[in-house]
């Protein structure tokens, strides 16, 4: 097992406000990880660093050995890094099937479109309904549903999933999350954001903690519910 | 009924005129939240050129009309490079933008100014005779800025809503973070969208000369015009615009013929303050984000 997606001494931030500090971090391939820690410590950040939405000012990042850092975000989604942000980012305008074949917007993507649109149909059948509904008139779990079927649309091998529970019923989560759980044997390897920690230890292969900025502890899940104190001290429940 | 007909004619291609140079002004404002104060600026360049191409050089109409449209778009990705480009990221790029974009105007205009003087000169592109149709006077030159500017209307339309890049470009417009997280290249979209503004600026001051003359600050008063129309309409919405333009055509015609030419500038700013006061995101617009 090698790891696939490799973080060393990572800095970045807004302007002169640092968010991320040194941090390191490293994904095997194929696995569910999740990244857990209190809001405002860089967990959205590291996302949109990692997909070149923010600037770097130190530290490398590397996809199956390649540097990715210095790349433009449309080239590093093409080397195969999709981002599912957080708050959905749906094309308001567009219909869901605009929306989702957006995802397969590169060449390499778009010669598989219409399998791809069968998968995601069959895997999130409300969205096959949908299909010429306006995306601003959506409810929040069907504009989620939207957000990551568009993700799968991609050729992307790694799937970075932020908050893809936040702000909804607890019925349209389990619904999530089980969808979460199906791409695991789908060979793509997916990074998942969570501040729900239990959440997300629960179905994830490796958990990471990241606190002020950088990593503070990695581990299995089942570790992580034997260990009271670390929720206790980072997580504050 | 001869008159109310007349009228509407002549609206329609004062509209169509608007139409054509407000589309531009739209789709960039649309896509990438700038408001280029240069857009009346390429327009007297473009029809500048074609005036140089077919009057100087004596080149064939079309390839003049082509030569100026060519060379308008490449202003446009100059304007991107150079301008826009290393102020996207900035925290007022809307602001920074709309300042800089009056000084390229300036600059515009002081070249046409040096290069081709101060007084006013005629179109050549132009298309002579007139037709009469149930008592209504229909020259040639208007019909074909009716049709010309459907045309543009018509295929630029298309091209957002059917093609790849113009997929591209509504997605930048709604979602610029999620666009480029979807492979879009955005730099080459805001390129690519101000060509396509330029070209469309270059066949405005084109048809807006072949009715009237050319003058160095002839775009003045269509890019005012144009962002009047893209206020009432809604800022960066494109069919809106295009309706909205049509509309002030015809309006300004019927306002000329029945109160005189002078009023017709007073009620179209009178219809902004209506519609501020009402509608404030315009028309067609939506209270946040744009729409292409």
């Amino acid at each position: 097992m090698s790891a696939e997606l490799s973080i060393r001494n990572l800095t970045a931030g807004y302007g002169a406000q640092v968010v991320l500090r040194d941090l390191s971090l490293e994904i095997t391939e194929g696995t569910l990880a999740a990244l857990i820690g209190p809001n405002g410590h860089g967990k959205t950040t590291l996302l949109r660093a990692i997909s070149g939405l923010v600037p770097i000012t130190a530290g490398q990042i590397t996809l199956a050995g390649t540097r990715i850092d210095p790349l433009r975000p449309d080239a590093i989604v093409a080397s195969g890094i999709v981002h599912v942000p957080q708050g959905d980012l749906l094309f308001p305008d567009m219909t869901v099937l605009e929306n989702l074949r957006m995802g397969s917007y590169l060449p390499a993507a778009a010669r598989l479109e219409k399998q791809r649109l069968e998968e995601v149909f069959s895997l999130l059948p409300k969205l096959r309904e949908r299909q010429q509904q306006t995306a601003s008139t959506l409810s929040g779990g069907e504009r989620r549903m939207v957000g990551i079927g568009r993700g799968l649309m991609t050729s992307g091998r790694i799937l970075m999933l932020d908050e893809p529970s936040l702000g909804l019923a607890p019925i349209i989560i389990d619904q999530i999350y089980d969808v979460i759980d199906t791409l695991r044997g789908s060979g793509r390897t997916v990074i998942l954001v969570e501040e729900n920690a239990m959440r997300a230890a629960d179905i994830a292969d490796e958990v990471h903690l990241l606190d002020h900025g950088s990593i503070a502890w990695r581990g299995k899940g089942s570790e992580m519910s034997g260990r009271p104190e670390l929720l206790e001290t980072y997580l504050g429940s | 009924m001869d008159t109310i007909l007349q009228i509407l004619a002549s609206g329609l291609t004062l509209g169509a005129m608007y139409a054509i140079s407000t589309a531009g002004l739209a789709l960039v404002f649309g896509a990438m939240n700038m408001l280029n104060m240069s857009h009346g600026a390429i327009l007297a360049l473009g029809g500048y050129l074609s005036y140089f191409a077919v009057g100087g050089m004596g080149l064939p109409a079309p390839v003049g009309v082509v030569f100026a449209v060519l060379v308008c778009a490449a202003v446009g990705v100059l304007i991107y490079q150079i301008v826009a480009r290393p102020m996207l990221r900035s925290a007022n790029f809307e602001t920074r933008i709309f300042i800089a974009t009056i000084g390229v105007g300036v600059i515009l205009e002081s070249i046409i100014l040096e290069t081709f003087g101060p007084q006013p000169k005629p179109q050549p592109v132009s298309m002579p005779g007139s037709l009469t149709l149930a008592g209504v006077h229909l020259p040639y030159q208007n019909l074909m800025i009716l049709g010309i500017a459907m045309l543009l209307m018509a295929a630029l339309g298309f091209a957002l809503q059917k093609t790849r890049i113009g997929r591209a470009i509504r997605a930048t417009a709604q979602n610029r973070d999620a666009a480029q997280l979807m492979g879009v290249r955005i730099g080459y979209v805001y390129a690519l969208v101000l060509a396509i503004s330029g070209g469309l600026a270059a066949v405005s001051g084109i048809t807006i000369s072949s009715l009237s003359s050319l003058l160095p600050n002839m775009g003045a008063d269509p890019m005012l015009k144009a962002f009047i129309i893209c206020v009432v309409a809604g800022l960066g919405s494109l069919p809106g615009s295009v309706m909205a333009a049509l509309f002030i055509g015809v309006l300004e015609a019927i306002v000329q013929y029945v109160f005189g030419v002078r009023f017709s500038f007073a009620l179209l700013l009178i219809l902004v303050i209506i519609v501020l006061i009402g509608r404030p995101q315009g028309v067609f617009g939506r209270v946040q984000g744009v729409r292409l």
